[in-house]
């Protein structure tokens, strides 16, 4: 598998389509709209990535996630935000379980929400209350979440793949917490392995499982076994960036944030 | 108690304790000196060894080579509230390094061997990826040659070590070279006062 960048959405600047100073999340809908949480606001491009819409959170956002209802899922420091066509329909606040919401995702009959703070994810109903808690004693620590972001995706089984970067794993997990498996290993040579401190910081799962790591920056795809397929970017992004989220749409194209320059990368695989 | 909290309680106390053990007896120096008088201090914003944006490279050398106290008068700090215990650290191995029988890197960073690791918490005895590992700095071997500072700071690491003069190592020459020598201007004359309150913040924040 190889992959080119085909487009380039945002970027550092002033105007409505551009990020001032954070580009802390993005997503991407079943119509191909990209969702990108920043600068204490929601911008939603279309699939040309022209600017569509915009709105402004409580406060700022650390992950977004577009629901098959077409409600946007907000996290942010205590609460999860919930808007409908940019209109707050929904607030679920908790200091304790959602102390740092950043990653949102969704299964069948639940919301699930990775929480930095308490390195762990929060399985909820649809009305934001608890059903139970995965990731934090998987047997010994938990999710080591060094880089302040926990990260996951749930593929079509409602598997939940979680970034373990602290041990350079992603960890599958059901949605009753157990533990199924992993893959990744740490290796400072081999593309295949993760390497630094503490990767991948960031997934997202389509047909197969995305990564994304930091120093040096890069974007990988494996399938779910753990099997290298492909090396997306490697020198596309600014050497400084740090939990690049991602997201992956039906068209299998990556959608990728450069924290330093502030802009969404588009990859798309290059046919044959 | 639960078993977070004894976690938490362990590396909270173990951070709290570390940093007083570190600052204390540079502080104790300091109080003893004259008001009014000025401290060399490492700028970690401009020294290359810490600032951010350099990602490459061994880093700078001069603060171990050019201080006319033997073994450098500067020497790494881990700054513990903002280590991340990661099992494998880059200040400790050498992460490009072959991977070892248990998934580690087989060598380590540091040419003198002056950074130590310590599993803290609850300890998979199986799995050392599954552990919290606590890092400390060996002042008698560490001459700080600034490698490990290199290697910590973001993004390949959280920045929680830099290179610090030690006020009680510190001979505190009028013409410091180490300051003579750095091209970054990253060694500079602090106000007892403000080395002191700075010191203050690191033990609130601690």
């Amino acid at each position: 598998m190889q992959y080119r960048k085909v487009q380039v959405i945002g970027g550092r600047g002033e105007g409505p389509d551009r990020f001032r100073a954070e580009l802390q999340s993005v997503a991407v809908d079943s119509r191909g709209r990209i969702y990108a949480a920043g600068d204490s606001e929601i911008k939603v491009f279309d699939a040309a990535g022209a600017i569509a819409r915009r709105w402004s959170t409580a406060k700022p956002p650390l992950a977004v996630a577009p629901a098959a209802d077409g409600s946007v899922y907000v996290g942010e420091a205590g609460q999860i935000e919930i808007f409908s066509n940019g209109r707050l329909i929904d607030t679920w606040r908790n200091a304790q379980l959602l102390g740092r919401v950043t990653a949102i995702r969704f299964t069948e009959e639940s919301v699930l929400a990775g929480d930095a703070s308490d390195r762990a994810i929060r399985r909820l109903d649809r009305h934001g209350k608890l059903l139970n808690t995965i990731g934090k004693d998987n047997p010994v620590n938990g999710l080591l979440i060094p880089n302040g972001v926990v990260d996951l995706g749930v593929d079509g089984r409602g598997v939940i793949h979680a970034a373990n970067p602290g041990k350079h794993r992603v960890e599958q997990y059901a949605a009753d917490g157990r533990l199924l498996g992993h893959i990744g290993r740490f290796n400072g040579t081999d593309p295949a392995g993760f390497t630094g401190c503490c990767n991948p910081t960031n997934v997202a799962v389509g047909e197969c499982l995305y990564t994304a790591e930091k120093a040096g920056p890069r974007v990988k795809a494996y399938d779910f076994s753990g099997r290298l397929l492909a090396v997306i970017a490697g020198d596309a992004f600014d050497a400084n960036c740090k939990n690049m989220s991602i997201a992956v749409d039906a068209r299998r194209r990556l959608y990728v944030a450069d924290t330093v320059k502030l802009a969404i990368l588009v990859f798309e695989e290059v046919a044959g | 108690m639960s078993a977070d909290m004894t976690r938490r309680g362990l590396l909270g106390n173990a951070a709290r304790g570390a940093v007083l053990l570190t600052l204390g007896g540079g502080t104790g120096f300091l109080v003893r000196k004259a008001h009014g008088q000025v401290v060399w201090q490492v700028d970690v914003t401009r020294c290359l060894n810490s600032r951010l944006g350099e990602v490459t490279g061994d880093g700078c050398r001069l603060c171990t080579s050019e201080c006319v106290v033997g073994l450098s008068a500067v020497r790494a700090v881990n700054e513990y509230s903002k280590c991340g215990r990661c099992s494998i650290c880059p200040a400790y191995f050498d992460i490009t390094s072959a991977v070892d029988e248990h998934g580690l890197p087989s060598e380590k960073l540091c040419p003198r061997d002056a950074v130590t690791r310590t599993p803290i918490g609850k300890v998979d005895p199986e799995d050392p990826a599954n552990n919290y590992y606590e890092y400390a700095i060996d002042e008698e071997k560490c001459d700080g040659c600034g490698r490990c500072a290199m290697r910590c700071k973001e993004p390949l690491g959280l920045g929680a070590i830099t290179l610090r003069v030690r006020y009680d190592r510190c001979l505190n020459c009028n013409k410091c070279a180490i300051s003579r020598a750095c091209p970054q201007n990253a060694f500079i004359q602090l106000p007892i006062e403000q080395a002191l309150q700075a010191q203050e913040v690191k033990r609130s924040g601690s």
